[in-house]
């Protein structure tokens, strides 16, 4: 039973991820690949102030996730001036900088990773708890994307994504909504890496390089850029498809790349064959 | 009529090639402006220093007292700056009705879907509000085009090249929604090829030509110049 929850935990943790990067590359069109780093950024905020300081574990998830915000507003100024192939370079370089970084704080851990985190729930129920506590928050996050992008302010968003600058025309403040887009789609990260934190109690500079970002990516891409329920069915697939191969008892050496050729050859085929993804629609244009 | 955008000693370069030199022009209020010139003259130029797509290198330009180079473009637009494309742009995940949602000055507005429904009606194309831009012939994108940008309800109307491609009916109704538009007292601004539709509607013409403003005057003043004959059709000068 504790396996079933573990991937409970791991399927909503995925759906935050996976619905939060949605609204940034597919909802805002805005190429950074840089997610992960918020989920770190968060993680490692939660598990320091909650270890160093004895604040309550949520509160030190609420600060961890406010962190995360508040520095991808710092980061947006800069890096959404830029756009498209520019703006995903200055991820990369973000994204490959600040894991260089993590591995050189001590106080984090660095290349070890940091061990003893809290966790947020303990005792008999701490599983079922946390996987309550973490669907209920995962379905809260698609719940808040889906109504960001519909209605006036979804409107706007697909608006700014088609033709900045003809959206800029009509009186529209692009670059206050693209900084909106990534503060609130890297605030949600910033609730997942928190969770996890707290949820593992281990976290290392390996869990958050580029290897995720492809993984997330892929969730997107699978499920349906750009479509509500596409990250969740992206999630719960690519959450669930590696454990189902575990149960075929394949040496360990041909699990770990067999997995990887599984997430490789799902994003190849979907481009390929339907790149709206599972869930989305084929563009009425 | 009154000077609702005034252009003073503007200066536009782009590396060493000059697309606008000393620009001074006055756009009035319920006039219609033409603004006529052979390609690579710098007519969408002059648009896109107005809308704030460019900045200049010297010079002003106003709306009405108010100096705009330092506002972005967003905000001309909320005063009151209106603009169409000469290729349309229309944002094609949105439906019509949705494309011209977009166009009011405050968002959402609380009139906006009503308005938005009224100008649709006014244009004809009522029927095809819940229609992708892409399911639409040409000229029924560029009405709607036009629609979007009355929904900003300013002062000032930019049009580029808005019969480009379009005949028939739809040509009568952009020519007659211009007409209305600049009677009920916005400056109205057209660069346009069409030489007969100038004719008809324009109360005032300019006339550029690499860059620079080469002669100004009634429709019928430029159009008997030799000198634009000979820049625009290459003729003897």
């Amino acid at each position: 039973m504790e396996y079933v929850y573990s991937v409970l935990i791991l399927i909503g943790i995925n759906i935050i991820m996976a619905s939060s990067f949605n609204l940034i590359i597919g909802f805002g069109g805005l190429i950074s690949i840089a997610h992960p780093i918020f989920f770190a950024l968060a993680g490692y905020c939660s598990a320091i102030v909650a270890m160093k300081s004895g604040v309550p574990i949520p509160l030190a998830i609420v600060l961890g996730t406010l962190f995360s915000t508040a520095l991808s507003v710092a980061l947006s100024l800069p890096s959404l001036r830029v756009s498209g192939d520019y703006l995903l370079i200055a991820s990369i370089g973000f994204q490959l900088g600040f894991v260089e970084v993590i591995k050189n704080i001590e106080f984090a851990g660095a290349a070890s990773g940091l061990t003893g985190i809290p966790p947020l729930f303990t005792g008999p129920l701490r599983s079922p708890a946390f996987v309550v506590t973490i669907l209920a928050l995962a379905a809260l996050v698609v719940w808040l994307v889906h109504r960001m992008t519909h209605g006036n302010y979804g409107r706007a968003i697909q608006a700014m994504r088609d033709d900045e600058e003809c959206f800029s025309s009509l009186g529209r403040n692009a670059m206050a909504i693209k900084c909106a887009i990534f503060a609130v789609g890297s605030g949600l990260a910033g609730l997942a890496g928190a969770l996890y934190a707290h949820y593992s109690q281990f976290l290392s500079p390996e869990q958050f390089g580029i290897i995720q970002s492809g993984l997330i990516l892929t969730m997107v891409v699978v499920g349906g850029m750009g479509t509500t329920a596409g990250p969740v069915v992206g999630a719960l697939l690519l959450t669930a498809l590696p454990q189902a191969i575990t149960f075929v008892n394949l040496p360990t050496s041909i699990m770990a790349p067999l997995q990887g050729m599984i997430y490789t050859g799902l994003v190849l085929i979907f481009l390929y064959v339907k790149p709206s993804g599972l869930m989305g629609k084929r563009a009425r244009e | 009529m009154s000077a609702a955008i005034r252009v003073v000693a503007v200066k536009k370069h782009f590396g060493g090639i000059s697309v606008a030199e000393d620009i001074n022009l006055e756009m009035k209020t319920g006039e219609i402006l033409g603004l006529i010139g052979p390609n690579g003259a710098g007519k969408t130029t002059l648009f896109n220093l107005i809308c704030g797509i460019h900045a200049p290198d010297d010079g002003e330009i106003y709306l009405r007292e108010q100096p705009l180079s330092r506002l972005p473009v967003y905000r001309r637009a909320r005063l009151g700056i209106a603009r169409t494309w000469q290729h349309v742009r229309l944002f094609p995940t949105l439906s019509v009705f949705d494309n011209l949602l977009t166009g009011p000055r405050e968002y959402p507005g609380k009139d906006s879907p009503a308005r938005a429904a009224a100008i649709l009606e006014r244009i004809g194309l009522a029927a095809a509000r819940d229609k992708m831009p892409g399911e639409l012939p040409f000229g029924q994108q560029k009405l709607v085009g036009l629609a979007r940008t009355l929904m900003n309800d300013g002062e000032v109307l930019l049009l580029d090249e808005p019969m480009a491609g379009v005949e028939g009916q739809v040509y009568e109704t952009i020519k007659q929604v211009v007409r209305d538009e600049a009677a009920a007292g916005r400056a109205v601004c057209v660069v346009e090829h069409n030489v007969s539709f100038i004719r008809d509607l324009c109360t005032r013409a300019v006339f550029m030509f690499n860059g620079r403003i080469e002669q100004s005057g009634t429709v019928e003043e430029l159009l008997a110049s030799e000198k634009l004959a000979a820049l625009y059709f290459g003729g003897k000068k």
